[in-house]
């Protein structure tokens, strides 16, 4: 069969961006065909690279890193020391062949380096330009460094998640990076370059990352300007339905090893049983039928829990009898029972159980295996949406540093041998 | 085409969406889009969620029903009905995208599955939301925003160890599963303009937080690590995490110059006030070092582990000093001040905060919209991407009340008479 092309072919992007939110945006773009060009040095590599996890007995090596490598598939990269004064040379070039430009430094570096909108805009009027930094390119707090991990509390959603009697503690991840704020700025970007398509022209988009993560709060921000109220953190319950929680289940009579990324040492020999599943009963129907699966024990008849209401208000007493149940069980047999009564509930799963044993996200084939000269056949998050005629293809692992020089440098940037050769010797480029 | 002021504003959207698509067409009604939301006759479910407007439970005044149908149109509907099925298909007819959460195959069964709908229109988009796909032996479990952030491993990694895990706030696999769809839908339309036909987006809610988990997936793969929830009441590693301050708390992210300024800074802060105590001493200097190097921290983990404890030993010190620091100040100057020193350090900030937030004012972040029933206009959170130069994303109109486009598109468009309409409300159709 003839192999498909893919719906972004032809399209070339400048990526100047590193860490997360950025990348993970230019990373769909890839997937989808566009030619996606990272521009990094040895000497100063996008700094997630050096994050944990790293293959094991390859620590240190700049291609080890799973948390890097996850976020570049299909990606190419051009060993660009941008820190040398000599690199706007090349990048302003790559710049002009590309349709694509995307950056999201601290807009004092973006100033220093001169990646101004304005400025390429003249030179190539149809260009996308896309600026991602943390709070804006303009206002009070725009130097104020940052990375995805301090929009989750910028933002507003530690303040409004975990439990009520316990401080804000967040996510447990730097959230936004991953698909709030990719997400948001890819829709931008294919609307965009769909837009170009159709009228030729370009411009100019700006996404503060503070902004994009306060759009998903839900109703906090009316029922604050509206009502004047700022809800307290409710942990897993929401107002209309009951149960609705998170319970303890039986563990699992067998060895395995955690990962704490705040403490040291970071590897802690455990026993796999931390494990919990949730349920979530909305209607009235749904509640009888909650009650069947656990075999209508007597308490269930007491009329503080025969209604919505009643449950609300007794739901600690509720919650902990619903955990009588669920602890004698594996939170997989607790999902079955429910689910075979049409009662919402499922696996807290970590990501051993996604990654092995999901027979769900196994038989979609989520997860892709790509083969990383450093870190051999490993995993990397698939494609989130499945189109049924152009379904995108992660094409290749991520880049080793310096990887595409060559073929940028020529087949692009049409420069020579020699020239090559002075920039390679004088530091701004490097293959790899 | 050239004369377009928005992104999207070639596109019409039929809205058949709950909660897990309701963000998605948001999203593609603020860039532009022509968004009819389908109501049931008497209005959707989504109205009866609050908090509603001066607390007064009315399915006109949800905020919920506010928050996620701006710049929308509205009609009702009812898809169970014969008569209501034929207007759905008129209806495709000049439609380019519908986005649908109903069960897998439902559309089928009520005989409006995507091979008759293309039918009547070849260039249609069909986007399915539902909470693990279309296909897959778990395809038909019922699952609601909190089961696909425990299926999805999102909830395993929040809170505290000795807690039980928790959900983020805000609906987060509805808002991620909205964000993917509406990607899916965008690349779809512009395939659509290289071939002239459309296709179906098959969006699962488990797998839109996938990408989430951050690092975890990566642990197991590479190492067979499962990484889990750790934060503890105080930091553990020195400058990294929360700490409480004055008036609430602070997030602090001091890694060593990683990103922003490093420790000798805020131990210049520390000490001009006062309040470095023994912090500057030598036995202190390995570990301050060793803070900035994390790649000289992996590889004593592996080969120098003790010498690697001795200094974590000193961590705990570090952090009573830093919190004592802390606790003499309000978050705002927190803040203030580690942004004059270019330290990463923020406040955890509530919706107050945020409405009062300078940086937000200056990006016209919040706006205005006018309620005219209601006598008022309400301040919404505004667009993801505050500048799109040529095509700004933004709030067109108010949500729509329950019916509210009916005569506009039914008599107007569809050409249906007064009497036709009459009949297909008796018979419960709109």
């Amino acid at each position: 069969m003839e192999e498909k092309k893919l719906p972004l072919e032809g399209i070339r992007v400048c990526d100047f961006s590193w860490y997360a939110a950025a990348p993970v945006a230019t990373k769909c773009l890839a997937d989808f065909g566009a030619e996606v060009i990272k521009m990094e040095y040895s000497a100063h590599p996008d700094l997630i690279r050096i994050a944990m996890p790293q293959a094991p007995g390859k620590e240190g090596d700049l291609g080890a890193g799973g948390w890097f490598n996850n976020e570049n598939s299909s990606k190419l990269c051009l060993g660009l020391n941008l820190t040398h004064p000599r690199a706007k040379e090349i990048y302003d070039k790559l710049i002009l062949a590309s349709d694509i430009v995307v950056e999201n430094f601290s807009p004092a570096v973006k100033e220093r380096m001169g990646l101004n909108y304005e400025d390429y805009v003249k030179l190539k009027p149809d260009i996308i330009w896309v600026d991602q930094p943390m709070q804006g390119l303009i206002g009070p707090y725009k130097y104020t460094p940052g990375f995805g991990a301090i929009i989750t509390p910028l933002g507003g959603l530690s303040h409004l998640s975990g439990f009520p009697h316990r401080p804000p503690v967040g996510t447990g991840t730097n959230y936004t990076d991953y698909v709030i704020n990719p997400g948001h700025l890819a829709i931008a970007v294919i609307a965009a370059l769909r837009y170009r398509k159709l009228t030729g022209q370009g411009q100019q988009i700006v996404m503060a990352q503070l902004g994009s993560a306060v759009s998903v709060l839900e109703t906090a921000i009316l029922d604050y300007t509206v009502n004047n109220r700022t809800p307290p953190r409710t942990g897993n319950r929401i107002p209309y339905a009951a149960p609705h929680g998170c319970y303890r289940c039986k563990g699992e009579d067998r060895d395995c090893v955690y990962y704490n990324m705040y403490s040291v040492p970071h590897e802690i020999p455990g026993r796999k049983d931390d494990r919990w599943c949730v349920i979530a009963v909305f209607s009235d129907e749904e509640w009888e039928a909650f009650c069947d699966v656990i075999s209508n024990p007597p308490w269930t008849r007491d009329r503080k829990f025969s209604t919505l209401l009643g449950r609300k208000e007794n739901e600690d007493e509720l919650d902990s009898l619903v955990q009588e149940w669920t602890i004698q069980r594996s939170p997989e047999e607790v999902t079955m029972l429910m689910q075979q009564a049409g009662v919402s509930a499922g696996v807290v799963q970590d990501a051993e159980d996604i990654l092995v044993h999901d027979p769900q996200l196994r038989a979609r084939g989520y997860y892709v295996y790509l083969d990383h000269s450093v870190t051999g056949h490993s995993a990397y998050d698939g494609i989130a949406f499945k189109l049924s005629e152009t379904p995108g293809k992660l094409t290749r692992p991520a880049p080793r540093i310096g990887e595409h020089s060559e073929y940028v440098c020529k087949e692009i940037l049409g420069m020579a041998e020699k020239e090559i050769n002075d920039y390679l010797v004088e530091g701004v480029l490097e293959v790899g | 085409m050239s004369e377009q002021k928005t992104l999207l504003g070639d596109v019409r959207v039929l809205d058949l969406a709950d909660q897990k698509g309701v963000y998605c067409t948001k999203l593609l009604a603020d860039l532009g889009a022509d968004v009819i939301k389908i109501e049931k006759p008497g209005g959707d479910p989504m109205r009866h969620i609050g908090p509603f407007f001066h607390d007064e439970p009315d399915p006109e005044k949800s905020l919920y029903w506010f928050q996620f149908n701006t710049s929308k149109r509205g009609i009702t509907l009812n898809l169970d009905n014969a008569d209501g099925r034929e207007i759905l298909k008129r209806l495709v007819k000049t439609a380019d995208v519908i986005v649908e959460t109903f069960p897998p195959g439902h559309l089928d069964e009520m005989g409006l599955g995507y091979s008759v709908l293309k039918e009547i229109n070849p260039r249609l988009i069909l986007t399915s939301i539902t909470p693990f796909g279309q296909t897959g032996p778990y395809r038909d479990f019922n699952a609601s925003d909190l089961i696909a952030q425990a299926m999805g491993g999102l909830m395993y990694l929040a809170g505290f160890p000795e807690d039980p895990p928790h959900k983020l706030h805000g609906s987060q696999a509805y808002h991620s599963a909205s964000v993917q769809a509406t990607l899916g839908t965008e690349i779809a339309l512009y395939v659509r303009e290289l071939t002239g036909r459309g296709q179906q987006v098959d969006v699962s809610m488990q797998e839109s937080v996938l990408i989430s988990l951050e690092t975890a997936m990566q642990h197991y793969d590479l190492r067979k690590e499962i990484r889990r929830r750790e934060y503890r009441e105080a930091p553990i590693t020195p400058g990294i995490g929360l700490y409480r301050c004055k008036d609430g708390y602070i997030f602090s992210y001091i890694a060593g110059g990683l990103a922003g300024a490093g420790w000798d800074v805020i131990l210049d802060w520390l000490d001009s006030e006062g309040m470095v105590a023994d912090l500057r001493g030598p036995e202190y200097e390995d570990v301050f070092a060793l803070m900035g190097d994390i790649q000289k921290m992996i590889r004593m983990a592996e080969t120098d582990l003790e010498a690697l404890m001795a200094v974590v030993g000193k961590w705990g010190h570090i952090n009573e000093v830093i919190s004592a620091f802390m606790m003499k100040h309000t978050k705002q100057e927190l803040y203030d001040g580690a942004a004059k020193r270019r330290l990463m350090q923020v406040p955890v900030q509530s919706p107050k905060d945020l409405l009062e937030s300078t940086q937000l004012e200056a990006l016209g972040y919040f706006v205005d919209v006018e309620h005219p029933e209601l006598g008022t206009t309400l301040k919404y959170p505004g667009a993801p991407c505050y500048l799109i130069s040529k095509t700004p994303w933004r709030i067109s109109r108010r949500p729509p009340l329950i019916g509210e486009h009916n005569s506009e598109i039914y008599e107007k468009e569809l050409g249906l008479s007064r009497e036709q309409l009459a009949v297909l409300k008796q018979e419960g159709a709109i």
